[in-house]
């Protein structure tokens, strides 16, 4: 879907048209289709969150009005009652990974409960599970989560907390005790990555192990040694 | 029309700024921690949730369906959503709570527009750019609030009252139309121009 967007006029209309949609203004056929037009592109999605959260200092005029005591039972019953035996990955649960990140240990519980919720018949997949917080280093507010699993051989990395920086770009690196850090290449900041290891990096994470991301130029530091500032850090734990 | 109920709890302008003091006695954050703990499977923080936020939201159920029973379905189909769809909550990008009140707003949205008579199209080109300049981050939520109580008030009055009417009420370019006595094409130039002046208003 594309077109030249050569006049200014072209690109206001579409600004109103994307305001139309968040309004809830469109008739149903057009307000799903650009829907979906939104969502397949990063540009309209950004113009969609603009309108949502500049209207959204409207929802003052929404009066507050207490539901009825009685609804609250029928919400949980049909809450609870059905999606409650969904399957849940770990890899696919955001939110789980964010409460990793919050450091707390009753999250940390809670992933291992994710697990016994999974069936498992695979004995490979009682193999190691590791998982990394990497807070914030020296104010940065930049954070992430890390989940190495031995079975799949792969890091799976995901951003929390902090923005892209132009001409720059983050770059993840695990450190063994003294030894240098090696680097485990870019990494994006808001989308989730999955790295497959190489046999020595599979061989040399473990649980003490630290995973630590730094702010390099772009395309990562061209030598394989750490150039720029560590960003966010954190060792590895075993879930 | 679907205003048929004298109960609809349409609020004049002078009760906004009250309301608005209302939702930020919960700390953001609190929010936050709740709906994550929701995509935990937590339901002790569904319950807090539900106590915390279910004013807010049944009013904005009420308000756009003006009609209770209809309302207390909508916001019970609203709180099943917001427990199945609590880890899609990306904090930073919208406050907690104006994401539980779009997720409310939406699904009353929904269930009008689905009620609505099939309508054709309205005559805008559908083909859209790639990207575009792309709108700087929100800012933070007060500069925002008065940013576009300013804006609407460029306006015409008439005009920024359509727009607020739209938001609020959920109302359509043809119950917009009506409640203003004019056609239906006229309604919707003056809502595209005023959203164009807003958003060159919202972005100087």
């Amino acid at each position: 879907m594309s077109m030249q967007d050569d006049s200014t006029g072209d690109h206001e209309g579409h600004s109103a048209l994307v305001a139309e949609y968040v309004l809830g203004l469109l008739p149903a056929g057009q307000h799903e289709r650009v829907g979906r037009l939104i969502e397949a592109d990063a540009g309209l999605r950004a113009e969609r969150d603009f309108w949502v959260a500049r209207f959204a200092a409207l929802d003052g005029g929404f009066e507050e009005v207490p539901p009825p005591a009685h609804l609250y039972a029928a919400i949980e019953a049909r809450a609870f009652g059905g999606a409650e035996g969904k399957r849940v990955s770990l890899w696919e649960s955001l939110a789980l990974w964010r409460g990793i990140a919050a450091g707390a240990l009753a999250v940390a519980v809670a992933a291992v409960g994710f697990n016994l919720m999974q069936p498992r018949f695979d004995a490979d997949q009682m193999a190691v599970q590791l998982v990394a917080a990497l807070q914030a280093h020296e104010g940065s507010g930049v954070e992430f989560v890390a989940v190495y699993d031995q079975a799949q051989g792969a890091v799976r990395i995901t951003s929390l907390k902090g923005a892209a920086v132009p001409d720059k770009d983050f770059e993840l690196w695990y450190i063994n005790g003294d030894q240098p850090a090696v680097s485990m290449g870019v990494i994006p900041v808001n989308a989730r990555l999955e790295i497959p290891l190489d046999a020595e990096a599979k061989a040399s994470i473990g649980p003490g192990t630290v995973l630590a991301v730094t702010l390099e130029q772009t395309g990562g530091s061209p030598t394989g040694v750490a150039q720029g500032p560590i960003v966010a850090l954190g060792p590895a734990t075993a879930i | 029309m679907r205003c048929r109920s004298g109960r609809a709890p349409h609020r004049k302008r002078s009760g906004r700024a009250c309301a608005r003091r209302q939702i930020i006695t919960t700390p953001s954050k609190d929010i936050a921690d709740l709906i994550a703990r929701c995509a935990l499977r937590d339901r002790a923080a569904f319950r807090l949730l539900y106590e915390r936020t279910s004013a807010k939201l049944f009013g904005v159920t009420l308000r756009i369906l003006k009609d209770r029973s209809e309302a207390e379905e909508a916001i019970q189909e609203v709180y099943v959503k917001i427990w199945q769809r609590a880890d899609r909550y990306v904090a930073g990008n919208t406050s907690p709570i104006s994401w539980l009140v779009a997720v409310a707003r939406n699904h009353a949205l929904d269930i009008l527009r689905a009620r609505r008579p099939v309508a054709e199209d309205i005559d805008v080109a559908l083909e859209l750019p790639d990207g575009g300049p792309s709108p700087e981050r929100a800012a933070e939520d007060s500069q925002a609030r008065s940013r576009i109580e300013h804006c609407l008030g460029t306006l015409d009055p008439d005009r920024a009252e359509a727009v607020r009417g739209a938001y609020l009420d959920g109302y359509s370019y043809e119950e917009l139309a009506s409640r203003f006595a004019v056609p239906l094409n006229t309604m919707r130039t003056w809502l595209r121009r005023s959203l164009i002046k807003l958003k060159e208003c919202l972005t100087t």
